[in-house]
């Protein structure tokens, strides 16, 4: 399949070329910077979630951890942010890579798993603490092994790109 | 100053203090003593912290020596033993750690952790030792006098020998297999996401956020970071031996080690003047004392510093010249 032209469209705009080609400190690797603190405020918050609710610290009461929810959306918009950034530098890097597209879907899963958490159980008045990490333990389970795979091919990206730029092949 | 000065200056702690730990510890085996255990237990957490950078300015020096004119032979037998001790101390590192979690939880370590502090220590103090030895052959002539390291070792030298690493070989393989890298390179994300989630949220609630969380629950949270902390230290250090020379003349990464030993001063502050004690008594809406707050918040900058300088060590690979007096 031929690489469409726009990717190199976007990758001969300005601020595509400043993005890959800046010396600077404060260019490509600094929203990287960004995008790792983003991922572990959002993997982070979920996975105290999940460990709590696998019987990890047993004696925090699970609704004072209700607060991290919020927490999760603040990691991910900081990581939709870069991100978006990230692919205009190497937009032809990203989308023309398959891993690409499964790191999405796996962000996107482990996204609604936190978030069937939060209505399922978290919104819920009327269980115990007891009721609430039971009905809670499969999807935590789920979710900790949803976002072990999304980091995974997140990393996997720098690995299995079959270009690096436009007509420039890499790997 | 250079890896040579820095890598003699700091080569000697691990080797004298693992025996001074030993020495500790075993005296602690009573409990009347047990001050004496606990002592050995932190003196073998911050070796395993030390013994990092020892490692590494060795590589540094390893390539003055190699301008010196030092046998290879000499210098590889050396390496292996400094891998193998070290693997060595990090594991005798992690066990001490978890027995001080375990004397805070239940004022004493359980029986299997003593008895594997015991061995893996008493280990660590021989495997120090021989590469004590085998690095002062490389600049103290006059003990051996041979060039050549078979020949200046007696049969017990030969057989630690069977066990130890070649360096050549183990660097061969993280450089020839992307896939090793990435496998540990997602590992070591892994770790970061452990150590941040549950060590952030524990500084978080200490500055006075998300009050509704009790502290000391929270802390039980906290062998989870240590087990992302074990990992990441085991990936970096597996990474560092696949391209050391990237790493060794990196000026970030000498930062991230200086990040990475304030936060154990920072983490000794809290657990040792009693700051630990005090927030485990708060209750839910109860705020902490000034004092834990500037040492949490001080826990999460290094945190991120650690992260930054990590970010940004690829980019500062050769940062450092190679030959400097």
């Amino acid at each position: 399949m031929a690489v469409p032209a726009f990717l190199d469209t976007i990758e001969q705009t300005s601020v595509s070329r400043w993005l890959r080609e800046s010396e600077s400190v404060f260019g490509f690797y600094f929203v990287l910077l960004f995008h790792t603190f983003g991922l572990s405020v959002l993997v982070g918050a979920s996975a105290v979630l999940d460990l709590r609710i696998l019987g990890v610290a047993v004696d925090l009461p699970l609704k004072s951890l209700k607060w991290l929810f919020r927490t999760i959306w603040v990691g991910f918009a900081m990581n939709v942010t870069t991100g978006i950034l990230l692919v205009l530098a190497y937009p032809t890097k990203a989308l023309t890579n398959p891993m690409f597209y499964i790191k999405l879907s796996l962000v996107a899963i482990g996204l609604s798993a936190m978030q069937r958490i939060k209505t399922r159980v978290f919104d819920d008045p009327g269980l115990s603490e007891a009721a609430m990490a039971a009905k809670a333990r499969s999807m935590a389970i789920w979710s900790l092994l949803v976002w072990t795979g999304a980091l995974t091919a997140g990393r996997l990206l720098a690995y299995t790109a079959p270009y690096l730029v436009y007509g420039v092949r890499g790997g | 100053m250079n890896f040579a000065h820095l890598h003699l200056l700091l080569n000697h702690f691990p080797v004298i203090g693992t025996i001074i730990g030993l020495g500790l510890f075993f005296l602690g085996l009573s409990e009347e003593h047990h001050h004496m255990r606990r002592a050995g237990l932190i003196l073998f957490a911050v070796l395993a912290f030390i013994t990092i950078p020892v490692f590494i300015s060795g590589v540094g020096a390893q390539v003055m020596l190699r301008k010196a004119g030092i046998s290879n032979a000499m210098i590889q037998r050396h390496e292996g033993a400094a891998m193998l001790a070290l693997t060595f101390m990090e594991m005798t590192g992690a066990v001490a750690l978890v027995g001080l979690w375990q004397s805070s939880r239940m004022s004493r370590p359980a029986r299997w952790n003593i008895a594997a502090v015991l061995l893996l220590s008493v280990v660590t103090v021989g495997l120090m030792a021989r590469t004590g030895n085998t690095g002062g052959d490389l600049r103290h002539p006059e003990i051996g006098g041979l060039q050549e390291p078979t020949g200046m070792e007696g049969t017990l030298g030969s057989f630690v020998h069977t066990f130890e690493p070649e360096p050549d070989k183990i660097s061969n393989l993280m450089v020839f297999t992307k896939w090793t890298t990435a496998f540990l390179m997602d590992l070591h994300f892994i770790g970061l996401v452990l150590i941040v989630g549950t060590i952030g949220i524990y500084n978080i609630r200490i500055l006075g956020i998300a009050k509704q969380m009790p502290i000391a629950p929270l802390h039980r949270l906290l062998p989870w970071g240590l087990i992302g902390l074990g990992i990441n230290v085991a990936t970096g250090m597996a990474a560092f031996v696949g391209a050391p020379e990237d790493y060794t003349f990196n000026a970030v990464l000498w930062l991230k080690i200086v990040a990475l030993g304030l936060l154990g001063l920072n983490a000794a502050v809290f657990y040792l003047t009693g700051l630990f004690n005090h927030v485990e008594r708060l209750g839910p809406w109860d705020e902490a004392p000034m004092s834990a707050r500037v040492v949490a918040m001080t826990s999460l900058v290094l945190w991120c510093a650690v992260i930054t300088f990590g970010r940004y060590i690829q980019v500062f690979q050769h940062s450092i010249p190679r030959v400097s007096n």
